[in-house]
């Protein structure tokens, strides 16, 4: 694609709603054709719009339903059969062997999100000043190297993080029977420390690219002043960037949140057996797998998980839609 | 509820804890001009402690004793006393001058502020990764060293990468019509070449031609060369070119529409939707029941019903006439274009046609949907195994990351598109281009950039899908892809080398973006 007007010459006016053609003679015809081919790019996004409803929808419906009624018929039927119950929710709460014991999870998914979510910020908000504001050798570097880390998959790290978490780490002095303990064993496998931790290392790259992003842009004059009166990077740190920096905080910890709450994988392999600290995926992810007694109760879990995010989402959604934008666009 | 307490109180340990070692730390390196010897002090205990619980695992030599046990505390107390002393002595004898300390002030600032988030990235990631790296090129337990052995086993196992059907792929309908679809692009390049005097030239719509030809001939290779590497290459080329293409679709659109605050949040609310979640959403839409049983999946229920428009009960009269209305309206648009020489429509409503006048075909001949002819002539309800049938039903299982993903592309592309300049779109138009025209000339070169940033997050995102496949099929049915296959090795088996072998493969997958990302940003700064 070369420039802009380059490009336009080189389109023929063949388009189907060609201004330029419209202007050669009224045509009754053509006009109802042309208004007709206008209006189709509306309905295909409305038509998108209902593909993408549809399976949540059903999910929702699905749940105020009998577990009887579930089996035998679709969702539609009960617009005429008019047969909806709250049971599905109250049993998938409660704990016992027959029902979800969804409450639980529930505390420890927040459990995991909510310092899956502080922390880092905590830290990435000092590094990102850091890298934005404090000149050091190397600063460009270690930047770009922190930030490249991004891409990195998370299954690269589980194997050695686990193990860390479960025995600590030593190190065999080669040709000896001397072993180093560099990191002793704290046994955090199978807690919610474990799972966040884990998620606090993987969350910094981000973390520290979007909230760098933001201080990076906010006006040097202002730490300049302070500076002459007096101020260290410490109090320009807390009393100036901080109160400055909220938005993109907020941005970046919602993504975090909704992150963390929705984890599987990394939840999955720190906590292992450690079935009393599940958090809420991992148990709807296991009713989904057994195919049995509880099945019924599925769609009612799922929404119950899936609630606390879309709660968020259309509260919040402002602040998300900044966090993903941050670095993609340049405004 | 002792699950929120312990996350509380991880909250304020955690926080409490970094608050006052960074607190300490910047006061202590704040005060580095007058309590040098405090500086010196602190790094010789700092030093010493280290030194004696090295020097006491040397002298005890195994892994077995807890650590800080009664011996080893003694060791890293005493030489924490020892070079402690020493640092203090140092610190007052020979105070550094100013420049020395205040450039060494600035560093050990910086250090303060950098030093946490590093300290995490290295034990967190990098140190993890080089063990990855290491433990790949041995054995299941991990001790026996097996060289690129592991990667072997990945390679040349059939599991893996199964390439024997690679004839099959000229056999495919999919690949015939990726052809059709490269022949087209490239009359359409010729054509307009011709035109302007060059050999061949290719305006966006015939390189968009060519890249919907390119995906299905993707499909055409991936339905016929299987196993769980093709499987992984598979999502990535398809999740990310669909997701891509509808959300920029989306984009498009909803910036010309009323409304357009809440259609773009019902696109983009499944992001908010775990992939677990995901998984079960779609799991009710793809149910499939015996054929006497009415479906519960709402899918199977829709092909079923279609099924069951056939000549003998009359219904399929009622679709033919639907569809045959269609035809005519679009052969009507045909002549229009040719009646007035935009040839862009009239090949394009002709090619709108031909699968209606398939649908018709199909309707009075064999039937449309999934339905079979029971003995006496009435239809049985045939269904789709969308999660069961192999190789498509890896295209079902890609289905709901594309649903998750298109409100991503879409919400990044729609920003991007606001941020055109108006003034650009605007000389366009002053010029006499039509929207189409400031679309393809304006637009979208503007907006490039940001669709590279989508895709290769994406990229990045889908390479290592997990959640879906492991909740829906669990790889079973020829589904299984690289992060589920490394999870089972690992942490079922514990095939230590095996694994990490699997999780290296999927980090040089994304090696590539990475280096994309440094490059780009080096040339941002």
């Amino acid at each position: 694609m070369s420039s802009a007007v380059d490009a336009a010459e080189a389109e023929q006016p063949a388009g189907s709603g060609s201004a330029v053609r419209e202007r050669q003679g009224p045509d009754r015809i053509g006009r109802a054709v042309y208004r007709f081919l206008r209006s189709i790019p509306v309905w295909v996004l409305w038509l998108m719009v209902i593909i993408w409803s549809v399976p949540t929808g059903s999910l929702f419906l699905n749940s105020f339903r009998h577990r009887d009624d579930q089996r035998a018929s679709g969702w539609w039927t009960s617009f005429t059969e008019g047969n909806w119950t709250l049971e599905n929710y109250t049993d998938v709460l409660s704990s016992g062997a027959q029902t979800g014991g969804l409450w639980q999870a529930l505390l420890n998914s927040f459990a995991i999100a909510i310092p899956a979510t502080i922390i880092p910020i905590a830290i990435a908000a000092l590094a990102a000043y850091a890298f934005a504001w404090i000149p050091f050798r190397g600063r460009e570097w270690i930047f770009i190297g922190t930030v490249s880390l991004l891409a990195l998959p998370n299954q690269v790290a589980l194997l050695p993080l686990l193990q860390m978490f479960s025995g600590g780490a030593h190190w065999s002095i080669p040709g000896t029977e001397i072993v180093v303990t560099l990191i002793p064993d704290f046994s955090l496998a199978g807690t919610a420390t474990a799972v966040w931790l884990t998620h606090t290392a993987f969350a910094l790259p981000f973390a520290i690219f979007l909230l760098h992003n933001y201080i990076s842009t906010l006006p040097g004059e202002l730490f300049e002043a302070a500076r002459i009166d007096g101020a260290d990077h410490f109090t320009i740190f807390w009393r100036i960037v901080v109160p400055l920096s909220v938005p993109a905080l907020a941005a970046f910890a919602i993504f975090q949140f909704l992150w963390t709450w929705n984890d599987y994988l990394i939840a999955l392999t720190m906590l292992g057996a450690a079935g009393e600290n599940y958090p809420a995926t991992i148990k709807i992810a296991s009713m989904a797998g057994e195919f049995g007694l509880r099945e019924h109760l599925l769609s009612a879990g799922a929404f119950v998980q899936a609630g606390v995010p879309m709660l968020v989402f259309f509260f919040l959604q402002r602040f998300f839609v900044r966090g993903l934008l941050a670095g993609s666009v340049k405004s | 509820m002792t699950a929120l307490w312990g996350a509380f109180a991880g909250v304020v340990i955690a926080v409490g804890a970094s608050a006052a070692v960074f607190w300490v730390t910047h006061r202590l390196f704040g005060l580095v001009e007058r309590r040098w010897a405090v500086v010196t002090a602190t790094s010789g205990v700092l030093a010493g402690g280290a030194a004696g619980a090295v020097a006491s695992g040397l002298r005890s030599g195994a892994d077995s004793t807890p650590l800080l046990a009664g011996s080893q505390l003694v060791w890293i107390v005493g030489g924490a006393a020892v070079f402690g002393l020493a640092g203090a002595a140092v610190g007052l004898l020979r105070p550094p001058s100013a420049k020395r300390t205040s450039a060494m002030q600035s560093r050990l600032r910086a250090l303060t502020f950098v030093g946490p988030a590093m300290l995490f990235v290295a034990l967190g990631l990098i140190i993890p990764l080089l063990r990855t790296i290491y433990l790949s090129l041995f054995d299941k337990a991990g001790t026996g060293f097996r060289g690129l052995a592991n990667y072997g086993d990945i390679f040349t196992n059939a599991q893996s990468l199964d390439l024997s059907g690679w004839a099959g792929i000229f056999g495919s309908q999919l690949f015939w019509g990726s052809v059709i679809l490269f022949a087209f692009a490239l009359a359409i390049a010729l054509a307009r070449g011709r035109r302007r005097g060059v050999a061949a030239d290719f305006s966006a719509s015939t390189v968009g031609i060519g890249i919907g030809g390119g995906l299905l001939l993707s499909f055409a290779v991936f339905a016929n060369l299987r196993g769980t590497v093709m499987n992984n290459l598979w999502w990535v080329v398809a999740v990310t070119f669909l997701s891509t293409a509808l959300g920029l679709l989306a984009a498009v659109i909803a910036d010309r529409t009323k409304r357009e605050s809440f259609a773009k949040s019902l696109i983009f609310l499944p992001m908010a939707i775990s992939f677990v979640g995901a998984g079960i959403i779609w799991r009710f839409m793809y149910i499939a029941r015996p054929p006497q049983k009415s479906q519960t999946g709402l899918l199977n229920a829709i092909w079923v019903w279609f099924g069951t428009l056939r000549p003998s009960t009359g219904g399929a009269w009622i679709a033919v006439a639907v569809l045959a209305t269609a035809t005519a309206m679009l052969t009507a648009l045909c002549a229009f274009g040719v009646r007035r020489r935009q040839s862009a429509l009239a090949i394009g409503s002709a090619t709108a046609a031909i699968p209606l006048l398939w649908l018709i075909y199909r309707f009075i001949g064999p039937g449309v949907g999934g339905s079979i002819l029971g003995p006496n002539g009435e239809p049985i309800a045939g269904t789709i195994l969308f999660v069961q049938e192999s190789p498509f039903n890896n295209v079902w299982l890609m289905v709901v990351l594309i649903w998750i993903q298109t409100g991503f592309a879409m919400v990044i592309l729609s920003a991007a598109i606001k941020a055109v300049p108006s003034d650009l779109i605007e000389a366009a138009r002053v010029d006499g281009a039509d929207e189409r025209q400031v679309f393809f000339g304006v637009t979208l070169p503007t907006i490039v950039p940001t669709i590279t940033v989508v895709m290769t997050a994406m990229i990045v995102l889908v390479m290592k899908v997990f959640d879906i496949v492991r909740v829906m099929t669990n790889g079973n049915f020829g589904t299984q892809v690289i992060a589920n296959e490394m999870w089972q090795r690992s942490f079922t088996e514990f095939n230590l080398g095996l694994g990490s072998a699997l999780a290296v493969v999927l980090f040089l997958g994304v090696v590539p973006v990475m280096g994309l990302n440094i490059r780009r940003m080096q040339r941002g700064e």
